[in-house]
């Protein structure tokens, strides 16, 4: 990420490259010479920088932009999916401001976020710290934290679509014999959100635990000890050195869970397996009715549409966020 | 339990393009821009590591996409089996082949493939399609008008109204395979323990309530019905709806007729069970029609479910003991169910609609002895459905299919009276989704929820252009 | 809570002033067993917890080896345990083709992403070109697409180049993303220069520095990043399922939900399926999971 920074790199901060000071003296000395050179150190330096990056800059084109470019460039027409399309302009757009349904399921989406991005960042954190030492058997520990993420989405949706049976699932068994009440997890939209988000955050806080794991180890003991040293409890030792420096882990951690609930890049999985956007519209998520929209009902041009706001409302997102919290810059 | 049996079309819905402009087929729009990248990635591109199998010549064979076969799965054989051999025989006796490729139950219905298929100009040559869905590719104008290549005599043949959802301005686009009306089936042992006699066989709404309130246990509802959102529980839906007098389109197919005292009291039937608790939230296995996952696992004691419920239940318990009963009726209404059902249909724009239709006529549509015999295999043995085709009912009754009680009752008893599944392009179908949702599984009240959607559907009716909704 | 005594040998004043940290009595040093129920409590907290997070997984699994009258019983031990199951699903779909498939896939996937995502990173870390930020600016927006919002335009980008129903389709589609250039790019922000320099005034070219000095010393996060692409690519569903038709290239996870759509009443073999499709990805975890855990460094240069 262009400004996740940690403290104690050996580069300056903005990320320049190394190589700089001691090599422009070297290689502006050829190039002084005069044009007869055909390539200065830095024009070397510039086509191999560029053959470096260019299969995935070609891929990422082909695979990622023009197929996104395309999917705007269809916003602008009515696609039918059977060969016909016709040029709207706005019309899609102008369809997006009065349908209630897209503007439930931002409202679900969001909901979705606040719910599950405090609660993922808080339990992997938790897990984090809680795992960080070594103990006996912290391998197996930690590995079965992850295990979760390990597994493929559709097979996580059939799982707890089984233990979340109505009546019959264990969940509901269980609940059932310790005289708590057992309501239908899946088919009560009350419920139905929650139990995505619950089921969500299960699946990534083992991946979230991982990064944080190694944002901790990247504190040197040396603050830990001057710490101790100042007689600081485990809280402000928490507060005062673990916080400050986990920084930019913490904030790509955020900027990433928040990605994964707008975006619904596993969720998406989850919702199609488990309840297809119901009960009532209770795990309609956005980016689930642009699938919907385009494979249910149709309407190709209007879900690139669709799509193209939630993109370019992540994009906001991304930038508000990155501001808020300065990029992440440590300030220690 | 195979979900192709399920009578449901995919939620795909049908599509109410504005104007469907039949013959003007532009190239997807996509295929310009990314043909500028293509030429200068495909130089250099491995093919040897691409297509094995995509056919590039005209000589390849008829892609035949279908949720059936050939499947995985003894469970699947009949099914299977019946298409592997159909295939067979046709590919014996011309040159142009049929090639079948099998597409889950779930993914056919649900999925995206079919949509990004013909999205990218690459659909099947031959596919099948419910009438739920058939508007939208009709609309589309992907479909090949089979009537040239249909006999008088066969047409007639079909059962009456079984050719009426595939047909637009009286040509046949679709042909049938079974005919799959709606009944409820319930479990005789669950019916006894709760003290329940022969003769207590609901007939009204109300003994329906109270016969299903009798029935509920802690472990076991009394009542399953489609609680999952899509086309399939609108079609599991309306015969209430028109039994209760009301239609979500009227005649003309130009008004709206949700906004009627008989929605609403169907809405409020279906909230009624789900308050009481004697209907679940959600359905085990595949669906509300996977017989044996709710039905037999005892996970209910009545279920919704077609006439191949009978061949599953037999196949999965042959002890289970299990008895049938028409769709009950509220007061002051007419008994009426729907029938839903599969059918062939070829793609305009694929390599050789005149083959594929050729095929699809040969296959369900032909008088040819072997096709009664085919179709009475696929109606009596692969899956136990009602036969579309007079010929064809002679045929299995002649081989005593009728013999059975469950299936005379399906069509002696289930069947007459029965219309056709609606088909309705996609704003019409929502709206009425959407109200069957929020009375169903969040309490609303079903008379704002029908004014609303009748609204909706008004509007939807006002900017349709397309064939005929019914 | 910090780590007062990770890896630092332990010397008395440090054992006292840890006791004092969690607020034991001054005097709980001396007595050794008081001192130890701290961290037995957490420890079995801790293993509680990763037992709990793990639990639905091991009912998986469990219920794959349950009878089907089994398969709603609340008990992880199945009552009369079966092999019925796995050996039905070995015999009705050809999860090996599948696993191969997958495995083949996977790999390629793989070695591709690490090889193009350490060429970009090193190259936005350490290379100086016209254009490199902005580029980088790209590439990070690039994680907003995902894949149900460019389906079918991928769809039809992939058929334009030929690679439907081809081991390829799969593949490529997969290699290019933003997300390994992250990690290493940030990992070569934090290389020491002076490798680099000496290798350049040796009269190195920059991919000699690259494949023989750079690549190497990168091997703990490409081991870990090579967890996460194999893994990734092994779970994925939707596009592998919209791409490929022809059955003797579907991968394993579209091969059993394809299967899991027709069983999905029966549980038990559903859960079967499951279990044999997650196992390869449970394995390979367990047997890097040290890796996985503890080298997914931001910042490089040992």
């Amino acid at each position: 990420m262009a400004t996740v920074h940690t403290s104690h790199r050996t580069s300056p901060g903005t990320g320049a490259d190394p190589g700089t000071g001691t090599g422009t003296g070297t290689a502006n000395g050829p190039a002084a010479r005069g044009s007869r050179r055909p390539l200065t150190r830095s024009a070397r330096e510039a086509v191999a920088g560029w053959l470096f990056v260019a299969p995935s800059t070609l891929g990422m084109l082909v695979f990622l932009v023009v197929p996104m470019a395309a999917s705007v460039v269809v916003s602008f027409f009515r696609v039918s999916g059977f060969g016909d399309q016709r040029f709207v302009g706005l019309e899609n757009y102008r369809r997006l401001l009065h349908d209630p349904v897209f503007g439930s399921s931002l409202a679900t989406t969001g909901l979705f976020t606040v719910l599950f991005v405090p609660l993922l960042f808080t339990a992997s954190l938790g897990l984090a710290l809680l795992l960080q030492k070594r103990r006996p058997l912290i391998g197996l520990w930690r590995s079965l934290v992850f295990a979760p993420h390990v597994v493929s989405l559709v097979v996580v949706g059939l799982v707890w679509q089984f233990l979340l049976t109505d009546h019959v699932g264990v969940v509901n068994r269980v609940l059932d014999g310790l005289g708590l009440p057992a309501p239908s997890w899946l088919g009560n939209p009350a419920f139905a959100l929650p139990a995505v988000v619950l089921i969500s955050v299960w699946f990534f806080m083992g991946y979230y635990m991982v990064i944080f794991l190694n944002g901790l180890n990247d504190i040197p003991a040396s603050y830990y000890e001057a710490a101790r040293i100042d007689g600081a409890g485990r809280w402000r030792s928490f507060r005062h050195v673990t916080w400050p420096l986990l920084r930019p882990t913490s904030l790509f951690v955020l900027v990433m869970t928040t990605l994964t609930a707008i975006g619904a890049a596993g969720v998406f999985d989850l919702i199609y397996v488990m309840t297809k956007g119901g009960p009532d519209y209770g795990t309609q998520v956005v980016m689930f009715y642009i699938y919907q929209r385009a494979f249910q009902l149709n309407d190709f041009g209007y879900s690139s549409a669709m799509a193209a706001v939630v993109s370019a409302l992540l994009l906001l997102v991304m930038f508000v966020m990155l501001r808020l919290t300065r990029g992440g810059k440590v300030d220690a | 339990m195979s979900p192709p049996q399920v009578p449901r079309s995919s939620p795909y819905g049908p599509y109410a393009a504005p104007s469907p402009r039949r013959g003007h087929r532009s190239r997807p729009l996509l295929s310009r821009r990314s043909a500028l990248k293509s030429a200068a990635l495909t130089v250099g591109l491995p093919s040897a590591l691409t297509g094995c199998g995509s056919a590039r010549a005209g000589s390849a064979p008829m892609s035949f996409w279908n949720p059936w076969g050939p499947a995985k799965g003894s469970d699947m054989a009949p099914q299977s089996d019946w298409f592997t051999s159909l295939a067979r025989a046709w590919n014996a006796r011309t040159g142009k082949d049929v090639a079948l490729t099998y597409i889950a139950g779930e993914t056919y219905t649900n999925g995206s493939k079919l949509q990004t298929a013909f999205l990218a100009d690459s659909g099947p040559d031959l596919f099948v399609l419910s009438p739920g869905d058939f508007l939208r590719y009709a609309n589309g104008g992907v479909l090949e008008d089979l009537t040239p290549y249909l006999s008088d005599e066969a047409r007639r043949d079909f059962v009456d109204g079984a050719l009426d959802t595939r047909t637009v301005n009286g040509r046949v686009y679709g042909l049938p395979m079974s005919l799959q009306p709606h009944a409820f089936y319930y479990s005789k042992r669950a019916w006894e323990r709760a003290g329940l006699a022969e003769g207590d066989v609901p007939r009204t709404w109300d003994q329906f309530l109270s016969v299903a309130e009798k029935l509920t246990t802690r472990r076991r509802s009394g009542l399953l019905l489609e609680t999952t959102p899509g086309y399939l529980q609108n079609f599991c839906w309306y015969p209430f709806m028109w039994a209760a007098g009301a239609d979500a389109v009227d005649r003309t197919g130009r008004h709206s007729g949700f906004d009627a005292d008989g929605v609403v009291n169907a809405l409020r039937f279906w909230q009624e069970t789900v308050r009481r608790g004697v209907a679940p939230r959600r359905a085990l296995g595949s669906g509300s029609t996977d017989i044996v996952a709710n039905l037999l696992a005892g996970y209910c004691a009545i279920q919704h479910c077609g006439p191949y419920g009978v061949g599953q239940l037999r196949k999965a318990a042959p002890h289970f003991d299990f008895g049938v009963f028409r769709q009950p009726v509220p007061h002051g209404g007419r008994y009426t169910t729907v029938v839903g059902g599969w059918a062939f249909v070829v793609n305009r724009h694929g390599r050789d609609p005149e083959a594929a239709a050729r095929f699809a006529v040969w296959a369900l549509g032909s008088m040819e002895e072997e096709c009664v015999r085919r179709v009475a295999r696929w109606c009596a043995e692969a899956s136990t459905d009602l036969p579309p085709r007079k010929s064809v009912q002679q045929h299995v009754a002649a081989q005593g299919y009728f013999d059975d009680e469950a299936m005379r009752y399906f069509q002696r008893e289930v069947l007459p009276g029965g219309r056709g599944e609606p088909r309705y392009p996609p704003n019409v179908y929502q709206p009425v989704s959407d109200a069957i949702q929020a009375c169903q599984l969040s309490g609303a009240d079903p008379a704002e929820r029908a004014r609303r959607a009748s609204g909706l559907i008004e509007d939807a009716l006002a900017t349709y252009r397309g064939a005929r909704i019914f | 809570m910090p780590d007062t005594a990770a890896s630092a040998p332990r010397s008395a004043p440090a054992a006292r002033t840890a006791a004092a940290v969690r607020g034991a009595p001054a005097g709980a040093s001396r007595r050794p067993t008081r001192v130890r129920t701290g961290p037995i409590a957490v420890w079995c907290s801790i293993a509680v917890l990763a037992l709990l997070t793990v639990a639905p997984l091991a009912y998986m699994v469990a219920t794959g080896f349950k009878r089907a009258r089994d398969v709603y019983s609340t008990s992880l031990i199945p009552g009369s345990p079966t092999l019925g199951n796995f050996r039905y699903i070995f015999n009705e779909i050809p999860m090996v083709r599948y696993a191969l498939n997958s495995l083949l896939v996977a790999a390629a996937v793989t070695v591709l992403s690490l090889l193009f995502h350490s060429m970009a990173g090193y190259a936005l870390a350490r290379l100086r070109f016209r254009g490199r930020d902005a580029l980088f600016s790209g590439i990070y927006a690039t994680l907003l697409v995902s894949l149900p919002l460019i389906m079918v335009p991928l769809f039809l980008v992939a058929k334009t180049l030929g690679l439907l129903d081809s081991y390829l389709g799969m593949i490529l589609p997969a290699v290019f993303n933003a997300f390994g250039i992250f990690f290493l790019r940030q990992f070569y922000l934090g290389f020491p220069d002076e490798v680099e320099e000496a290798a350049r005034i040796d009269g190195c070219g920059y991919w000699r520095i690259y494949w023989r000095i750079v690549l190497p010393m990168s091997k703990p996060l490409l081991s870990a990043l090579a967890v996460f692409f194999f893994l990734g690519t092994w779970n994925s569903f939707l596009w592998p399922l919209t791409i490929v038709q022809n059955d003797a290239l579907i991968p394993v996870q579209v091969g059993i939900s394809s299967f899991q759509g027709q069983y999905s009443a029966a549980w038990n073999y559903s859960m079967a399926a499951s279990t044999v499709a997650a196992l390869p990805t449970l394995l390979l975890f367990f047997a890097f999971q040290r890796q996985f855990t503890e080298t997914l460094k931001t910042t490089g240069g040992k």
